[in-house]
């Protein structure tokens, strides 16, 4: 399973490696509720690096967090789409510049103190003024200012049409109690709103008991544990036997057998993530955009997907996948070797040519789907060799553009803005290939401050379409999200943005 | 042959080939070959051997799939007529990679272990023959060299330069020169003192003349014993390496990567680990049966006896 979730997975591995060179101790976390018997057992695949929501980039401690800090606003689960949460209410004024937040009011932190807008501002100022993380998410505001404790106003330098997604769309935008960096050791510890509170983690579990005072009303059951199970087959078997209750651990190659299984329950959903192959701008024959094309009509994504994923995911010439208001319905490329080999003649380069492809095995579906690429490239006169690295070396060689082409996944997300712009603007923080297009420029430029959302639809669907046609990515897949539950435990929704929410949960 | 040697308390008896020419007139390598057939664990993974290596010659011939052939309607199939040893997960014919991978394993196998050999023997023959600070300097490298358990040796070395087949083959054969090191030195230090040498000694031969002549000759029997069961521990090292992805690279077949790769289907798929799991186990247990079997026929002693029975 991925590590790193909403920031664009390859930055996310960075900087997670990056934490774990600190020896975060992990102590027990304050106080709180008592151990009953109703708690629900997660595998996940993976140990958090540390629990501050505004600086961790891992998605094993946002499985965590979810349950235990809340946002202004959040998705809903059925389409992502931004609800209250903190905030009841917002407006905002004419010019778009200024957003006016109501918050609710009875809630309360973990340790009994009041929420307010202070607390909003607090969160807000620490991750501008300390450049956390997601500092670059407030790119364009101006002040966060709190004229009363039920009211907080963001002025912006410029409109921002997906703010609510900015400061929404996942848990490391959390709310902290004022101070709270200052009061707690927050790698440690939490204080936040949340149905749960975090109670101890330790090298096999993060233990949450369930929070009384929870402004949603406390969830029915006494706490969750989250129990590191790397090892995909073995997570299945701990929810066979009753060990665990639930696991987003589930083998893909599974997926089939277990849908008429009547000892597990199955949830999926087609994600935000999206799999790609990258070739670089710099490196010849690959800046010939014939030639990008000419792999790109080479490719038969039903097999690649079918042996990556074994069905269990969605193809997409695009990045978006199919179901967000965003999608783009675009697939010009048919699979066609004599067109491919046309395509490398048009170009005027000589055949075999020989194409390094950089995969790791942090992300297995990329070796299976790197051998499959292999093998529809090499009757086109492209000779494939795979080349597999550690994940460590992969972002290196990445970051050095030394590589012919690389495959891997970003999770994209809610807003297009976050499926495009790093990747495709030419100054973009994650263009690694090296794309450079101004009409893209022009059109991404004017999206991110259009605030008519069917225009501003429409700008990045044809962004996306030129992205696709230059092939600036090769884009193979959305992979679907799968979760497995023991029967009879309910209140639990499988979500496109892969967020584990337990809150509702009921157990059998 | 007035009496039978008793284990433990051998006089320090020439080899056959010393021995006077009444007493057998064939060659010693048919005489040798006679008696391994007679001995038939050995003949038999002698035949088996020979089988694997005809495999590794024609493997594209014998193949029916190409390494990489896929078509994704055929999945992780059952055994059947059309796929004997059934499919893997990118429907490749494991029929067809178990064959191929076979070129693989016994290429790096037999390249390895010459490179051993010849090092490794060299170093032994001067560090037995010379003795003293030659002895000293080369056999505390060895001893070093030694210290470390194989595999984890072989992983630092391909690890330091980099995966692949012929990283893999240096790897494995730096491993294994101690061992030939060490065999061919005991061995040399037996035959060193022999009356014949000494008497060849006296009448002038140069050293150059001595060790090829008559000390190496002389102290073969148990580097060629050594050389079949280290034959063995290459496969198995080789097989080691590419499970972790140090050896060939994806998509070549080998036998090690597949067992690598088949991991996530061992409850679903039992052929597609069981038949690289197969090939990997005759081919070193055939390896490893020959060497017992050479040890037997190459030994003077058990030679004697056995030759002796036969009569």
């Amino acid at each position: 399973m991925r590590t790193n979730r909403l920031l664009p997975l390859v930055t996310a591995g960075v900087l997670a490696l990056a934490a774990c060179g600190g020896g975060d101790e992990v102590d027990t976390g304050g106080g709180g509720g008592g151990g009953g018997d109703d708690v629900l057992v997660a595998a996940v695949s993976a140990e958090p690096d540390q629990f501050d929501p505004h600086v961790t980039n891992a998605y094993a401690s946002f499985q965590v967090l979810e349950n235990v800090y809340d946002t202004l606003v959040v998705p809903n689960a059925q389409d992502l789409t931004m609800e209250p949460s903190l905030a009841e209410s917002w407006t905002t004024s004419d010019d778009q510049l200024s957003w006016t937040f109501t918050l609710r009011e009875g809630v309360t932190f973990h340790d009994g103190s009041e929420f307010d807008s202070a607390d909003v501002v607090y969160s807000y100022r620490r991750i501008i003024d300390e450049e956390l993380s997601n500092a670059y998410r407030f790119e364009t505001v101006a002040d966060v200012t709190a004229p009363d404790p039920r009211t907080v106003v963001i002025t912006l330098t410029r409109p921002t049409p997906n703010l609510l997604e900015q400061i929404g769309a996942f848990k490391g935008m959390a709310i902290v109690s004022e101070g709270a960096a200052d009061e707690f050791d927050l790698q440690s510890e939490a204080n936040g709103t949340g149905p749960f509170q975090l109670e101890s983690s330790d090298a096999n579990s993060t233990v949450l008991t369930t929070f009384a005072d929870y402004w949603g009303g406390a969830p029915s059951i006494d706490g969750v544990e989250f129990r590191y199970i790397s090892e995909p087959t073995s997570a299945l078997t701990a929810l066979r036997n009753g060990e665990v209750q639930w696991t987003d651990n589930v083998p893909p190659q599974n997926v089939e057998s277990l849908e008429g299984d009547d000892e597990v329950e199955l949830g999926s959903v087609t994600s935000v993530e999206y799999f790609y192959l990258s070739m670089n701008y710099d490196v010849a024959p690959f800046d010939n955009r014939d030639v990008r094309r000419a792999i790109a009509t080479a490719i038969d994504r039903d097999e690649v997907t079918q042996a990556a994923r074994f069905g269990a995911a969605q193809t997409n010439q695009t990045a978006i996948p199919e179901g967000s208001p965003w999608y783009t319905d675009y697939a010009p490329f048919e699979p066609d070797q004599d067109a491919a080999r046309q395509l490398l003649e048009q170009a005027g380069v000589e055949t075999p040519l020989t194409m390094g492809l950089m995969v790791t095995d942090e992300y297995p579906e990329t070796v299976a789907a790197a051998q499959v690429i292999a093998a529809q490239l090499e009757p086109v006169g492209i000779e494939v060799e795979i080349q597999e690295e550690d994940f460590a070396t992969w972002l290196a060689r990445q970051g050095d553009g030394d590589f012919d082409a690389f495959m891997l996944s970003w999770i994209g997300n809610i807003d297009p803005a976050d499926f495009y712009e790093n990747q495709h603007l030419s100054t973009g923080g994650s263009n690694y290939q090296g794309y450079e297009n101004p009409q893209v420029d022009q059109l991404l430029t004017a999206a991110a401050t259009e605030v008519d959302p069917a225009v501003r639809g429409d700008l990045y669907d044809q962004a996306a379409r030129i992205i696709v046609d230059d092939v600036s990515y090769l884009y193979l897949y959305n992979p679907d999200e799968v979760q497995a539950w023991a029967p009879g435990l309910t209140g639990y929704e499988v979500r496109a943005d892969a967020a584990i929410d337990f809150e509702n949960v009921e157990l059998p | 042959m007035t009496q039978l040697p008793t284990p433990g308390a051998v006089p320090a008896e020439p080899p056959p080939a010393e021995l006077p020419p009444t007493r057998t007139a064939r060659p010693r390598w048919r005489e040798t070959l006679g008696l391994l057939a007679r001995n038939p664990t050995a003949a038999v993974s002698a035949l088996v051997l020979i089988a694997i290596v005809l495999v590794a010659v024609f493997d594209e011939t014998l193949a029916p799939d190409g390494p990489n052939e896929q078509d994704q309607s055929r999945a992780l199939q059952a055994p059947s007529w059309g796929h004997p040893f059934g499919t893997d997960e990118l429907s490749r014919d494991i029929l067809s990679r178990v064959l191929l991978g076979a070129a693989t394993s016994l290429r790096v196998g037999f390249l390895s272990v010459a490179f051993a050999l010849v090092v490794g023997t060299l170093i032994g023959l001067l560090a037995g023959y010379y003795g003293r600070w030659v002895d000293d300097v080369l056999m505390r490298v060895m001893d070093m060299l030694f210290a470390f358990p194989a595999v984890l040796l072989a992983i630092a070395i391909v690890a330091v330069r980099g995966a692949g087949p012929t990283n893999a083959i240096l790897a494995i054969g730096i491993v294994y020169v101690p061992i030939f090191a060490r065999v061919t030195r005991a061995s040399v230090l037996g035959v060193r003192e022999e009356v014949y040498v000494r008497a060849s000694r006296s009448v002038g031969a140069s050293d150059l003349r001595l060790i090829t002549r008559h000390v190496l000759p002389n102290a073969a029997p148990p580097i060629i014993v050594q050389t079949s069961i280290s034959l063995a521990f290459a496969v198995l090292a080789e097989a080691a390496l590419s499970f972790l992805g140090l050896g060939p690279q994806r998509p070549n077949p080998s036998w090690g990567l597949m067992l690598a790769d088949s991991r996530g289907f061992i409850d679903q798929a039992w052929w597609y680990s069981v038949f690289p799991g197969l090939a990997i186990v005759l081919t070193v247990l055939c390896f490893n049966l020959l060497g017992d079997g050479l040890r037997d026929v190459l030994d003077p002693r058990q030679r004697t006896l056995m030759a002796g029975g036969g009569r």
